[in-house]
């Protein structure tokens, strides 16, 4: 009983990390059309800014308050530099921000060197429920997913901004007839999902360490998950998102690693092919 | 009737190519442009006769890096015709080159199998079944299948044979297959140097005159036509994914051609070979040197590496970051790659017609 509490933990919190992660990536591909291949540089500059912070001597919680609001700026900013030039051809995007990625990538990897830097959890400890330990930076991320997808969902549902974004997805040309400024609007829905991405690296910084290759290890699934869940609209995302992240976390309890992990691939790929519009289909929210 | 009115419809367009990339052949009149002086036989001319000489100016140490940039090539070349030519981003190329090199080095582990008469057929046949297989699953079907489907579809076989690779002892782990012996002719051993070189050399001269002949060909024409314009090339009668099933197993067979000399040439096999990693470096070396022009795919191979080499000693970390923001200028100004620089747009596209704006273009 206690152990498979512990296993249910461990995987509605792997779920919970690649929610968080996703969040930005799906808003931007929904909402924009592109598939951010520098998505994974922006966890991974998230994570910096805070290692930055606790190395500097501010305490962990102020560097992860700071990380979305930074990298959300630097989105602003390469959106209204690069990104900009890449609408017309999803394809070309996609080299383009992988390029962007690159550079972001190597950079950090010349400021941190080779090494696996760690930041410690500003929450530490266990909760303990009876006989199970779960860790409680582990829990607070989890709280802090359901808080964010809350967030989000209220901010492009329910307010104007919201509703803009939206219109601007679903007709561009009637968006800009209509007096909304489309590229503003893009701007900040980048600058937007790089922030989420910013937040997502600060927040798993403690759990995984600040390395170069953190922000790829997670791009990939992203990608996939954003497919199952369905390009277009807010929830499809988020739900590929909570599927792979369950089920890969959920297979290596029931068979080798190995095999699980090439497995939700395979999986993944197999029902995108039958299913291509994903989970949920339809554009809005 | 349509073809008079492209015809009529490329007339009207001639003053764009005139005012074309400043290549001699663009500045001369569309119609005796195509009969006259060319430029891409020349810059291929120069690429062959370069690769011919370098052994004798090169130190033995740099024949050994040729030689490893000319199976490169080799790969990008694979890569090329299917993007380049078709439309189809394979951002996977690099599971076709790895499987034909693990597939080879398991035959010469275990079943003590080095003849280059028995690995390089074993090889182009992996990366054949290999693509068919994947291509086939990807592209066939009832529904065509958006372009953001097959790119991550393929991305995400390459990484999932990455990880099933560093997972699985029997291909090695994390350290793949080491000290493959050498290809052997033979009682012949192919050492590297020189031999490995010119062997490998010949091999790619071969595969790009076939690649060359392809593209320039019907089939080529239906190609470009699927890249420019998908559903005109259906209207035509053209069955489109059969042919984007065609172009890409073509591309896995050269990849997989590739991957075995690659294999046999390095002496191991590890994971990165089949993964993201060297997936993405074929795009970068077809990109940078100039997407849709096979000389393109090598020039670029031969400068990315050249140039990597060439820092690695005194700039090992700032190079990559340096690629990336070449490789950010390139997509942005000049999304025909280097080879643009010298080669006008209609020559590119052989003597059928004018490329629209759009391929590959960065262009908003």
């Amino acid at each position: 009983m206690a152990s498979t509490f512990a296993a249910a933990f461990e995987i509605v919190s792997f779920g919970a990390i690649i929610v968080l992660v996703v969040l930005g990536l799906g808003i931007i591909a929904s909402m924009m059309g592109i598939f951010n291949f520098a998505q994974g540089e922006f966890v991974l500059l998230g994570a910096y800014v805070t290692y930055l912070a606790y190395a500097h001597g501010a305490p962990v919680w102020a560097g992860m308050v700071a990380a979305p609001f930074v990298v959300g700026a630097i989105g602003f900013v390469l959106e209204a530099l690069i990104i900009r030039r890449f609408y017309a051809a999803p394809i070309v995007a996609m080299l383009g921000t992988y390029a962007l990625g690159l550079i972001i990538r190597e950079s950090v990897r010349g400021l941190i060197g080779g090494f696996y830097l760690t930041v410690p959890e500003p929450i530490g400890g266990s909760i303990d429920l009876g006989s199970v330990h779960i860790s409680a930076w582990r829990f607070t991320i989890i709280v802090i997913t359901l808080l964010v997808m809350g967030g989000c969902y209220l901010l492009l549902a329910r307010t104007s901004f919201g509703l803009r974004v939206r219109a601007t997805l679903e007709n561009p040309a009637l968006a800009r007839a209509s007096g909304i400024s489309t590229p503003l609007i893009y701007g900040a829905t980048f600058a937007f999902g790089a922030a989420l991405a910013g937040l997502a690296g600060a927040l798993i910084v403690p759990v995984f360490s600040l390395f170069a290759d953190l922000g790829i290890r997670f791009l990939i699934q992203g990608f996939v998950a954003v497919m199952v869940g369905g390009v277009g609209s807010f929830i499809g995302p988020v739900a590929g998102a909570g599927v792979i992240g369950t089920l890969s976390a959920a297979l290596p309890w029931v068979m080798s690693p190995v095999v699980a992990d090439v497995l939700v691939f395979v999986l993944a790929i197999a029902f995108i092919k039958f299913r291509p519009q994903g989970l949920i289909s339809g554009k809005g929210v | 009737m349509v073809g008079a009115r492209e015809a009529v419809a490329r007339v009207g367009e001639e003053p764009d190519v005139v005012t074309g990339e400043g290549a001699p052949a663009a500045s001369a009149p569309a119609g005796r442009a195509s009969a006259g002086w060319k430029v891409l036989p020349i810059v291929e001319g120069l690429v062959l006769l370069i690769a011919l000489v370098l052994p004798w100016v090169l130190q033995d140490y740099l024949t050994v890096f040729a030689t490893r940039v000319v199976i490169l090539a080799l790969f990008a070349l694979s890569f090329d015709l299917v993007w380049g030519y078709a439309g189809i981003m394979s951002f996977g190329q690099a599971l076709f080159f790895g499987a034909a090199g693990y597939g080879v080095a398991l035959m010469a582990r275990d079943l003590n199998v080095t003849s280059i008469l028995l690995i390089l057929p074993a090889g182009t046949l992996i990366g054949l079944t290999a693509s068919l297989l994947l291509g086939g699953f990807l592209l066939l079907g009832r529904y065509p299948s958006s372009v953001i489907f097959v790119s991550l579809g393929t991305l995400t076989g390459s990484y999932a044979a990455d990880r099933l690779a560093r997972g699985w002892y029997y291909l090695g782990g994390q350290n793949g297959i080491p000290s493959i012996p050498p290809l052997t002719l033979g009682s012949y051993e192919f050492e590297e140097g020189p031999i490995y070189y010119y062997m490998v050399l010949g091999i790619l001269v071969v595969v790009y005159l076939l690649c060359r002949f392809l593209v320039r060909s019907q089939f080529g024409l239906a190609l470009a036509g699927l890249r420019e314009n998908e559903q005109r090339i259906a209207f035509f009668g053209y069955k489109a994914q059969h042919l984007k099933a065609i172009i890409f197993a073509v591309g896995g067979t050269i990849a997989g051609l590739a991957g075995s000399l690659y294999a046999f040439h390095e002496g191991f096999v590890w994971p990165n070979m089949l993964g993201v990693v060297f997936s993405t470096q074929v795009v970068l070396y077809v990109l940078f040197g100039g997407s849709g022009t096979l000389i393109g795919a090598v020039i670029g191979t031969v400068i990315i590496e050249g140039v990597s080499f060439w820092l690695s000693d005194n700039y090992r970390d700032v190079w990559p970051i340096i690629l990336g923001v070449l490789l950010l200028l390139v997509i942005m100004f000049r999304p025909l790659g280097l080879i643009s620089f010298v080669l006008g747009e209609r020559e590119r596209v052989g003597s059928f017609g004018k490329a629209p704006k759009e391929t590959g273009n960065a262009a908003p």
